[in-house]
């Protein structure tokens, strides 16, 4: 480690005094200065002056606040470490304060969300908490044309569900809720610009996640295989006793339950080893094919054949396979009652132990780190599998991950998404900034958002956004999170107001660059930070001054400095780790 | 398996010599230490019915195709016709009617017509899995029936290759919102989706400059994210300085509108910057036609087709100039897909997940024609009774590829446990002897060995 530090002081010392780190940025753009810079600083992709890649400088775990609020949360607001410290007189108590007080989310007052949400005047969103209403109100306005603003385009409900859950992230207190449905958003993800029908039915979707995912996983389960807008986009919707359709099943074992890790390929469904229990131990393409069988006329209402249009959920008895299936060892006999089979099929998923250890390892992987412990991943699986049948299942599940050692003491092993990036700029930047439906200025926001790859609810296949460093480490959303947030620090509306507004929360003893970088360090990242890295922090704000100095913030250009050191400080690799 | 930036450390670093000039034209060491060609690697996401690709036109397995798929099958006469290639197979290769156009842009089979496109028949991995999650990685990982190996299988071609230069300014180009996993594990790729949004030139102009040394240096350490935001920030001040202005296409090409069309032109303006790129990766999506695919030949399946044709077409159009812009003479590209679809159709008009693809081959020196084995359609031919089998492993196309058109013989590195290559004769060049040892080392190469690399 000696070493490597060494390697870097002096890689970051060379570049300090020649001047050079941004040489090609600051020269003119001319070939020859362009090549002079590439042999001096190694400005090639290739390039034998690269540094050795190493295993080292991953950061020091920083204190359960910082923790539990960039990993539970979408980073810390204003005021958020302070209250969290306060919670208890030592970490692991203010985690367990805090884990009781979210998982209990209804019982947290929610002001600020409930009147952003209102001055956002949404049409459909959050229209009603009742999911047939909500269905069917939506289909009627948008399927059907009969909107009460007049625009029956699938656009608005599309555009009202990003908008709501931007806030919901930026202002809600209920912030683990949040955290979950995006989990769950992308466990069950269907891509809502499929299609106009998944555009409409998508807030439904979002509904039925967040009404069950503190309970327990085969109600949430059947809830999402029921959904139009998931029987809309696997296709289930159509599957008959003609020729089952495939698609949904493929994903309701592969993604929605058991997972790929407890696929057997194409064996026979005898040639499967079975558990103690009696229970094959995975499956097989033979349990995807009578799955299908099992779910035929698992539909919704959309008008045809003199059907109701309505968008509901919606049964068609004559389409139903009627013969005899088998389906993970679960034998069911020829004409069962209506919806049986399909229900015996999610009875099996959902208390199969693979499911169990599946869906740990993925919320691990989501609260936790890229590559959760072993132990972790068991101790979770088996209460899951324990548990299933519990009103409270996955509340016990999640209290169980964040209340580990191991949840506490990981820090570093993640990287936030895009979304958590941004929703995290704006959190910590005390953002004041509504976003609504045909709004210049929130178009403008989302249109340089959306380059990150991150768009919401935008992913096309079905295995949902990637949760890991492997995929997010990529350069476009890298450079697109840069983008956003060096604009959001200048982002202003028609009265030249600040959304982001660093000057206004800056106090006003605060003016020495020291102080300036302090104050804001503190305030983003929740913690002091690498003592080199501040330097350049301080280096910046002060541009050669004495960094005791008090600078004049109201000259412009000293105020935009001011600006551009927050905005660097969301783009350093500080602001990532999680 | 040590990274590229761990193996050439202890090169020279007299690159300095040669500022101003393009890193890859430098001729370093001796004239086979600098390979040219460019492999362009499409990726088409969601299991693309080869069934509708390439079909039979005659004989008993027109039969077979016919009544397996009375809704979806690509018929014989119409506008939307199989055109004939060779076995009595056909091909529909995307006849023009999105804009009607006249006269209507070439497509594939004018490039097949020309014998600059190879169609690969019954290709594809042997593993027994229909998920497209594992088959995608499998592919790309270059390690069929592992998931876990770290590093894509170009990302193991660049770093094994020992015929290209020490510096190179953009070696790798990984186009779209995320690197694909076949170029996992590099560092020297940039990943990008267009030139003109990758930049820093945002935020209050008064402070950009220094503000941009100051990230430089925040992203100075040892970690891989300050790592790969260094490298980043590296890529940024190649594309701002080399990518100033627009873009015309030449010779006349046409890129179709919407994100394939786009990517594919990042990639030729990437070429022409003459950076040294050498490997480029492309993502189509939208594959996975369980529902509704089209019926007589047009219909989803059809756009989808004309789509990817269009921008084939354009992007070997746009590459095909003469004198130093004939860039189709050194660039080779190849087309593939995680898996094909069921034989049978399904009662949505659309197929199932199946088993054998097929994978397109384009470029300067390409055999153009119908390679591999034709496994036929009758039961007891198909995969599992349901599926056309697989008689081409997916490795054996791009190790011909690797080999007589890149010159990397290291398969054992860049996929392991693939031990019977022999070549199809889909491209042209020199055969070298696989190396199929795993462990590169065994073969002469040692950090700090650069002998060996130029």
């Amino acid at each position: 480690m000696e070493n490597v530090r060494d390697l870097t002081l002096t890689r970051r010392r060379i570049l300090a005094a020649a001047g050079l780190s941004a040489g090609a940025a600051a020269l003119p753009a001319t070939a020859l200065l362009a090549a002079q810079s590439a042999s001096a600083d190694g400005l090639a992709m290739r390039n034998p002056q690269d540094l050795p890649a190493t295993e080292g400088g991953l950061p020091a775990l920083p204190s359960a606040a910082v923790v539990t609020l960039n990993r539970c949360a979408f980073g810390p607001r204003p005021g958020d470490i302070a209250a969290f410290q306060a919670l208890g007189p030592n970490d692991p108590a203010r985690i367990a304060a805090w884990v009781a007080q979210q998982l209990d989310y209804n019982s947290i007052a929610d002001p600020e969300i409930d009147s952003r949400l209102a001055a956002a005047n949404f049409e459909s969103y959050g229209f009603s908490t009742d999911p047939d209403t909500l269905l069917s109100t939506l289909w009627d306005w948008y399927d059907q044309g009969n909107a009460p603003g007049g625009n029956s385009s699938s656009s608005v409900p599309r555009d009202e569900m990003t908008r709501g859950t931007f806030l919901r992230a930026m202002y809600s207190k209920r912030q683990l809720h949040e955290v979950l449905a995006d989990y769950w958003r992308d466990h069950f993800n269907v891509f809502i610009n499929h299609s106009s029908w998944a555009r409409i039915t998508y807030q439904h979707l979002d509904l039925i996640l967040r009404q069950n995912q503190m309970g327990r996983f085969r109600t949430m389960l059947e809830a999402v295989t029921r959904s139009s807008a998931m029987l809309y986009y696997l296709d289930n919707f159509t599957s008959s006793d003609d020729g089952p359709n495939e698609n949904f099943c493929r994903e309701l074992f592969e993604l929605h339950a058991l997972g790929a890790e407890n696929y057997l390929g194409v064996l026979q469904q005898n040639q499967v080893p079975t558990d103690p229990d009696g229970k094959p131990i995975g499956y097989v393409d033979a349990d995807v094919f009578e799955a299908a069988r099992a779910f035929t006329g698992w539909s919704f209402a959309y008008g045809n054949g003199g059907d109701p249009d309505n968008g509901l959920y919606y049964y068609r008895p004559s389409w139903h396979d009627r013969f005899q299936k088998t389906v993970l060892g679960v034998f069911m006999p020829q004409d069962q009652a209506d919806e049986k089979d399909g229900k015996d099929v999610l009875d099996a998923l959902a208390s199969h132990p693979g499911t169990g250890r599946y869906i740990a390892r993925r919320l691990c992987t989501r609260l936790v780190s890229d590559e959760p412990p072993q132990s972790l991943i068991d101790t979770v699986a088996a209460l899951f599998t324990a548990q299933w049948q519990a009103p409270d299942q996955l509340k016990q599940v999640y209290e169980a991950i964040l209340l580990s050692d191991e949840f506490r003491t990981t820090w570093g092993e993640k990287i936030k998404r895009p979304f958590e990036v941004v929703a995290g700029a704006l959190r910590a930047g005390g953002a004041d900034f509504t976003l609504k439906r045909e709004d210049d200025d929130t178009n403008s926001f989302l249109w340089r958002y959306d380059d990150t790859g991150h768009e919401l609810f935008n992913w096309p296949a079905p295995n949902g956004f990637p949760d890991q460093i492997d995929a997010w480490k990529s350069m476009t959303p890298r450079v697109a999170c840069w983008r956003i947030c060096n604009w959001l620090i200048e982002f202003r509306d028609d009265n030249d107001n600040y959304y982001v507004d660093v000057l206004a929360q800056t106090p006003g003893n605060v003016r020495s660059a020291n102080a300036l970088a302090d104050f804001w360090i503190q305030r983003v990242f929740g913690r002091a930070i690498d003592p080199d890295d501040r330097q350049e922090i301080v280096e910046f704000m002060g541009q050669g001054f004495n960094p005791d100095f008090d600078l004049n913030l109201d000259d412009e250009d000293t105020g935009l400095r001011v600006r551009s050191m927050v905005g660097l400080l969301f783009m350093s690799p500080e602001f990532l780790w999680r | 398996m040590t990274t590229r930036r761990g193996f050439i450390t202890g090169c020279s670093a007299a690159v300095a010599a040669f500022a101003g000039a393009n890193f890859n034209t430098v001729a370093f060491g001796s004239p086979e230490g600098n390979n040219q060609e460019i492999l362009v690697s499409v990726f088409l996401r969601g299991g693309m019915d080869a069934l509708n690709l390439v079909m039979p036109i005659g004989g008993a397995d027109r039969g077979l195709y016919e009544t397996a798929r009375p809704e979806i099958m690509i018929p014989l006469t119409g506008t939307n016709a199989a055109l004939p290639l060779s076995g009595g197979l056909g091909i529909h290769a995307g006849v023009n009617t999105i804009d009607g156009a006249n006269p209507a842009p070439s497509t594939l089979y004018d490039l097949y017509q020309d014998n600059k496109l190879a169609l690969v028949v019954a290709s594809g991995m042997h593993q027994d899995n229909r998920s497209h999650f594992d088959s995608m990685n499998f592919m790309e990982l270059g390690t069929p029936g592992d998931l876990t190996t770290p590093t894509g299988w170009l990302t193991r071609h660049l770093a094994t290759a020992g015929n290209l230069p020490p510096e190179i300014i953009m070696p790798a180009l990984a186009v779209g919102n995320l690197q694909q996993a076949a170029l996992r594990g590099s560092t020297e790729a940039i990943n990008m989706t267009s030139p003109d949004s990758f930049s820093l030139e945002v935020g209050p102009w008064q402070w950009r400059d220094a503000q941009r040394t100051a990230l430089r240096s925040l992203y100075t350490g040892n970690s891989w994210l300050h790592q790969s935001g260094y490298d980043t920030l590296d890529a940024i001040d190649i594309i701002e300085l080399n990518s100033t202005g627009g873009y015309t296409p030449a010779n006349g090409a046409v890129y179709p509108n919407g994100s394939l069309g786009d990517h594919f032109e990042t990639i030729a303006r990437m070429i022409k910057l003459d950076l040294g790129l050498r490997v480029a990766t492309i993502d189509y999506g939208g594959w996975d036609t369980h529902e509704s695919q089209g019926e007589d030949g047009g219909g989803y399946f059809l756009s989808k087709i004309e789509e990817l044709s269009r921008a084939l077409t354009a992007f070997y159009t746009d590459l095909n100039g003469s004198g130093s812009n004939n860039y189709t003479s050194k660039t080779t590209i190849v087309v593939q897909s995680e898996f094909g679809r069921r034989l049978r159709e399904n009662n949505d008009r659309g197929c199932d997940h199946g088993h054998g693809s097929a994978m397109m081959v384009l470029g300067g020196n390409v055999n153009g024609g119908v390679h591999g084995v034709w496994p036929g359609l009758a039961n007891g031919q198909l995969f599992e009774g349901a599926d056309l089998a697989v008689t081409t492993d997916y490795r054996r196309v791009l190790s011909e590829i690797l080999i007589r058109r890149m010159g990397n013989p290291f398969l054992g590195q860049i996929f392991p446990g693939y031990t019977d290559y022999s070549p199809l004769g889909v491209v042209g060049g020199t055969d070298l002897p696989p190396i199929y040892g795993d462990d590169l080392f065994e073969d002469g190469f040692e950090a700090g060995n650069t002998s060996a690399w130029s």
